[in-house]
Parts: structure tokens; C-alpha cells; sequence
């Protein structure tokens, strides 16, 4: 890297400090845009090798710099066409250390559909 | 081209940091078509354009043997955590690869291992390497989708 800084917290003038801790823990460590309709393809991303399209409305998220545990945390949400949608964990064990299985749905029904936008945010400890 | 620095030793999270900010996203054509279960539709593995980008440039990603290492840990019983973490970043990172390179790469790490030991034993493959263009292009019945001949062939 070019440079760096080496801090145990930031200080601001009148807000108060915050532990650098805070900002390295909160940070997403992977994120992943995709298009899951026609041809499914990825926008952007970060941290992922691949996506595997496993049926209609289910996409496993492949990362490269895996995660220390299981227990992570996903965000994201999910465009349907011209409608709104929902994301949902796939299975009883949507997350590994390496990856993260997600379902998409549309319109506030279980079934699960293919979605214009899945965006999804996963934040947790590095390996 | 961009020069990959002398990465060995180094966070590979930084090393992802420095490729998001260096290297031009790389969308490739190719797709990985597998089955690997007879009671499941067939997948496919569809690469990232930055995983692909940093495996061109080379001296980004870790030997692909570092993730066996870790699958082998967490499919331990009593597995709660990494403790061999340190292989991501501290084993020598790979040399530039061709994009079939990367794909190899890709399905060895991203594939279900049963179906890379055993893709080629039955009387038909389980697994295929295509262009995107020789997938449907609706996703029509796409539950049903397995591997046909004409792909196979």
C-alpha cells in the first residue's frame, strides 16, 4: 500500500472520538450487485470470486478472503422487475465461512423468483 | 498494465482493497455449468469480473490449495472458527493466470469438490465449462435445466 495510518481512534472536533475498532469492525467486507434475470450477470462487487445461480431465485455468494466464522450478517435487498421484492436466507445453513446462499421473492409471496437487482451486504470477522 | 506490488506477507483483504482501486473488472464469457445432485436442477457458476481481474494481473490471490485447507477445518465437527486464517495472506500468491487458468481456479475453489473428483465418471458429464451464449437465454422451466448432450458434447 502507498501509505498508512496507524490510529486507535479518531477524534472529531466537537462530536467526540470513536475507536478505530468500530469503523474496522462495522465495515462490509463484502458486497456483491448482480443481475438475476436473462443471462445472470454480476454488476459489481467486492470480495467475490463467483456467483452460482442454483434455480430460479437462488444465488450462492462465493467470497475470496473467507470469513473467520459462520456467523456473519447479510443486508441487501431485492428489485423484481417492476415490483418490489424480499430477500430471505435460503436454507436452515445460509452461511459458511466462504460463501452465502440467498432466495429472492417478489410481491410479499414465498415462492421464490428471479430479481432484476440482488444486492447484498455481508459484514462480519475476516479470516 | 498495471503492476501487481510484491504482495506476499500482506492482508489479502488489502490486496482486494489495491486490485478494486488498480484493475479494470474483467467480464468473462465463460460459465461453469454443473449437477450435483440428480434431485436438483443444474447450477452455474458465473465469475466475478474483479476475482477475474486479480487473477490475471497475478500476485493477488493465494494458492487455491489454501481454500482445501480451510473447507477441511470447518468441516470439522467442533468447528467454531479459523485458526489457519494465515494462509490467505501469508502463502505466496499466484502467478498471472490466462482467463481458462482462472476458471480452473474458480471451479476448484467454488465447485462442490465431489463434483470435480467425479464430473467425468458416469456416462455423461456432471460438470461443463461453456460460453454464456450457449446458455438458454430465457430462464424459462429453469428448475428443470440440466445438462444436455449438445452442451456435453
Amino acid at each position: 500500500m502507498a501509505g498508512k495510518i496507524i490510529a486507535d481512534q479518531i477524534e472529531h472536533s466537537t462530536a467526540g472520538t470513536v475507536d478505530t475498532q468500530y469503523v474496522v469492525n462495522g465495515s462490509a467486507k463484502a458486497w456483491n450487485n448482480l443481475n438475476g434475470t436473462g443471462t445472470i450477470a454480476i454488476r459489481d462487487s467486492f470480495n467475490i470470486s463467483g456467483i452460482t445461480d442454483e434455480g430460479t431465485g437462488r444465488y450462492l455468494h462465493s467470497v475470496v478472503n473467507a470469513f473467520s466464522s459462520a456467523n456473519n450478517v447479510a443486508n441487501g435487498f431485492v428489485r423484481v422487475s417492476a415490483n418490489y421484492g424480499f430477500l430471505s436466507g435460503d436454507n436452515d445453513t445460509p452461511f459458511t465461512t466462504s460463501s452465502f446462499r440467498n432466495g429472492t421473492h417478489g410481491g410479499g409471496a414465498a415462492a421464490l423468483v428471479d430479481a432484476l437487482y440482488v444486492t447484498i451486504s455481508l459484514s462480519g470477522d475476516l479470516a | 498494465m498495471t503492476q501487481t506490488p510484491q504482495f506476499k506477507g500482506t492482508h489479502l483483504f488489502d490486496r482486494l482493497c489495491w486490485a478494486k482501486e488498480n484493475l479494470e473488472p474483467v467480464q468473462s464469457d465463460y460459465r461453469v455449468v454443473y449437477e450435483d445432485s440428480v434431485d436438483e436442477c443444474a447450477k452455474i457458476l458465473v465469475p466475478d469480473p474483479n476475482f477475474m481481474a486479480c487473477a490475471l494481473a497475478g500476485g493477488i490471490l493465494p494458492e487455491v490449495w489454501v481454500y482445501h485447507e480451510l473447507a477441511k477445518d470447518e468441516a470439522q465437527p467442533d468447528f467454531k472458527k479459523h485458526t489457519r486464517g494465515y494462509l490467505l495472506h501469508n502463502t505466496e500468491p499466484v502467478e498471472a493466470m490466462t482467463e481458462e487458468q482462472a476458471i480452473e481456479y474458480l471451479i476448484l475453489k467454488d465447485c462442490p469438490q465431489h463434483v470435480v473428483e467425479t464430473w467425468n465418471e458416469g456416462n455423461r458429464p456432471t460438470m461443463v465449462i461453456c460460453k454464456k451464449e450457449q446458455l438458454p437465454q430465457t430462464r424459462e422451466w429453469r428448475n428443470a435445466w440440466r445438462i444436455s448432450d449438445e452442451l456435453a458434447a
